[in-house]
């Protein structure tokens, strides 16, 4: 027994202690590295659209739905235009100081959505100059009223232009 | 010869000396021990890595690619990354189609000049979509379909169109719009 425990003695002397100075340092600098990236980095989010897709059709069968929405905003270049089930809303002008008139698409988006509550899909159109910076604008104006109330999120991207 | 507890006078002195030089000098710490930091630096590496990681890449915005404000609230998620710069269409990083006065050159489309079709981004698409099906596949998960676009602020949205309509052939119909977030 005593020995074996000289033997333990003997074998932790040999291997004296490991010098972690070096690896503290290494992991020091990447902290900080990590830590300085963090402050610099902006804040990213995402916009869910999607396109229309071809699936199968519901056989004659099916109890009848209630008529879907079909709810299309088109950016054109005087204003925006706001139309669905064959119903076109009068168009919503531009400001006078020449922008897009976002509160105003917006208010009248929670009136429609007042109508159709469980309605969630929209189809977004647009001029073909517009800049992206004004698509993803009028995707904000959809989405959300100013209340915090979620108008209509689900954007599917027409597949004509104008 | 002198009995234990008894000192003679020189032990005397040799023992009030040493006890003086005791309390002259204060205690030195040799031997700092640097476990408990070392541990403690650790986990605050794993937390960061982590954290970064879980991020989605970083971007780097220049001259051609200056991304635009949203209010959205939706944190991005990893999915297969389409840049739109002002110069050129990128694929997972690897230049596609290259992009003149925010136009694709019609050489690359399949139906000339008015075509939504561009070749080069079907074809790279699709390798990849067949890709990550075989990965879908194998792991026992979904195929998402769903492409994370990166587009620069002034990007036409005819050629918006035109890019996202190529990437529906390949098989992708849901795409997740990088943005930055407005600071509230």
């Amino acid at each position: 027994m005593r020995r074996l425990k000289e033997a333990n003695d003997d074998a932790e002397e040999e291997m004296g202690e490991i010098n972690l100075v070096p690896y503290m340092d290494i992991v020091t600098n990447i902290i900080i590295f990590l830590l300085a990236i963090s402050l610099t980095q902006v804040p990213l989010g995402n916009v869910n659209v999607s396109v229309p897709t071809l699936g199968a059709g519901s056989s004659a069968s099916d109890t009848p739905e209630k008529e879907p929405l079909n709810l299309t905003v088109t950016v054109a270049g005087s204003g925006f235009i706001v139309a669905g089930s064959g119903a076109v809303i009068p168009p919503i002008p531009k400001l006078p100081s020449g922008q897009y008139d976002f509160d105003a698409l917006t208010v009248k988006l929670a009136e429609i959505k007042k109508e159709f509550p469980s309605e969630t899909k929209a189809n977004f159109n647009a001029d073909a100059f517009l800049p992206y910076e004004l698509v993803i604008q009028t995707l904000d104006a959809m989405r959300e009223g100013k209340d915090g109330k979620l108008l209509f999120p689900d954007v599917i991207f027409a597949a004509g232009i104008l | 010869m002198s009995r234990p507890g008894n000192f003679t006078r020189l032990q005397g002195k040799k023992a009030i000396r040493s006890f003086a030089r005791k309390l002259a000098e204060p205690e030195t710490i040799k031997d700092l021990n640097i476990t408990p930091m070392m541990d403690m630096m650790t986990i605050i590496l794993v937390f960061l890595l982590k954290s970064f990681s879980s991020t989605t890449n970083l971007i780097t915005q220049d001259q051609n690619l200056s991304l635009t404000p949203s209010q959205t609230r939706l944190a991005p998620k990893q999915a297969v990354g389409l840049t739109i710069t002002k110069r050129v269409v990128l694929i997972e990083g690897e230049p596609v189609a290259p992009i003149n006065n925010g136009k694709i050159d019609p050489a690359l489309k399949r139906d000339g000049e008015n075509g939504y079709y561009v070749t080069p981004i079907v074809d790279m698409l699709t390798r990849v979509s067949n890709r990550e099906r075989k990965v879908a596949e194998m792991t026992g998960n979904k195929f998402e379909a769903e492409l994370m676009v990166v587009a620069d602020r002034h990007t036409p949205y005819r050629l918006l169109t035109e890019i996202l309509y190529s990437c529906g052939q390949a098989g992708y119909s849901n795409y997740r719009l990088l943005v930055l977030k407005n600071r509230e």
